[in-house]
């Protein structure tokens, strides 16, 4: 069976556990993601060559992060004009970069809904990764299609585009992630406050 | 920041011990990754979304943003590839 399809059944199988059961599973998924980025840290210590990954990398590591800042934001003011959204707003939900558990309380001490909505926002982009990312890199280069995932590349997408795009997108896929994870906070904050 | 030590500590001992570390992990790399998601799902299963229009309005943004990211990582990425 394609490892898609074992990827959405598991999850809409939780989404469904979540939704009509009150079944608690502690930090199981916290854990779960430890364990995964310790194999895929064992995958790049074993591995040989990874000196050369990063020399080879170069200047995508740092314009692919910058491309996800733009693209996000000009995404976001699409949107908000789309939905007749307040721009500001609107700016400030898409530089989560899929860290919806940042965005949803960093906004909603400005307005719950925009709270609400920066966490769903977020969360969906998130899923959206998870989902299309094995879609998208039929299309699009897979190390490019790493800005999907906004600040998540470096935790919990980290997983699905390794097994999807291949071990040799780990360190972009990480050094993204931080990149935009450093970004983030300030400039919510620095969008809210505006 | 709790990401990195797991990520060090596998870096580490993968590196020490990469003579040894033959089997593929990728089996178990899939394994995991089905329960994460599994568990991720639960969370977003426990978000209870009372108006429909907050749910679009999320789904647009998280389109969007996705939609623009890829086109800018396209256009200014696609250069140094």
């Amino acid at each position: 069976m394609n490892f898609l399809y074992l990827v959405l059944i598991s999850l809409f199988a939780g989404l469904l556990v979540g939704k009509y059961t009150s079944y608690e599973f502690g930090d199981l998924a916290l854990l779960m993601l430890y364990l995964l980025i310790f194999i895929i840290g064992l995958e790049i210590g074993k591995s040989r060559g990874v000196k050369r990954e990063i020399k080879k990398l170069g200047k995508i590591a740092l314009i692919l992060p910058l491309a996800t800042i733009i693209g996000s934001l000009l995404g976001g003011a699409f949107a908000s004009f789309l939905l007749r959204f307040p721009l500001k707003w609107g700016i400030a939900v898409s530089a989560g970069f899929g860290w919806y558990s940042l965005t949803g309380p960093l906004l909603a001490a400005f307005s719950p809904i925009y709270g609400v909505i920066g966490f769903l926002a977020n969360l969906t982009r998130e899923i959206f990764t998870i989902i299309f990312y094995p879609l998208v890199i039929k299309r699009v280069p897979k190390e490019l299609a790493v800005s999907m995932g906004g600040a998540t590349t470096m935790d919990s997408t980290l997983p699905v585009l390794v097994k999807f795009g291949g071990k040799e997108i780990t360190i972009i896929a990480f050094i993204h992630g931080f990149i935009l994870t450093a970004i983030a906070p300030f400039l919510i904050s620095l969008i809210a406050q505006l | 920041m709790n990401i990195f030590i797991p990520l060090i500590v596998g870096v580490v001992t993968g590196y020490i011990f990469r003579e040894k570390l033959k089997y593929n992990l990728d089996k178990p790399m899939s394994a995991t990754l089905l329960f994460l998601i599994f568990f991720m799902g639960v969370e977003a299963g426990r978000v209870e979304i009372k108006a429909m229009s907050l749910f679009v309005t999320s789904i647009i943004f998280a389109f969007f943003t996705i939609l623009g990211s890829l086109l800018f990582s396209l256009l200014l990425g696609g250069k140094l590839r």
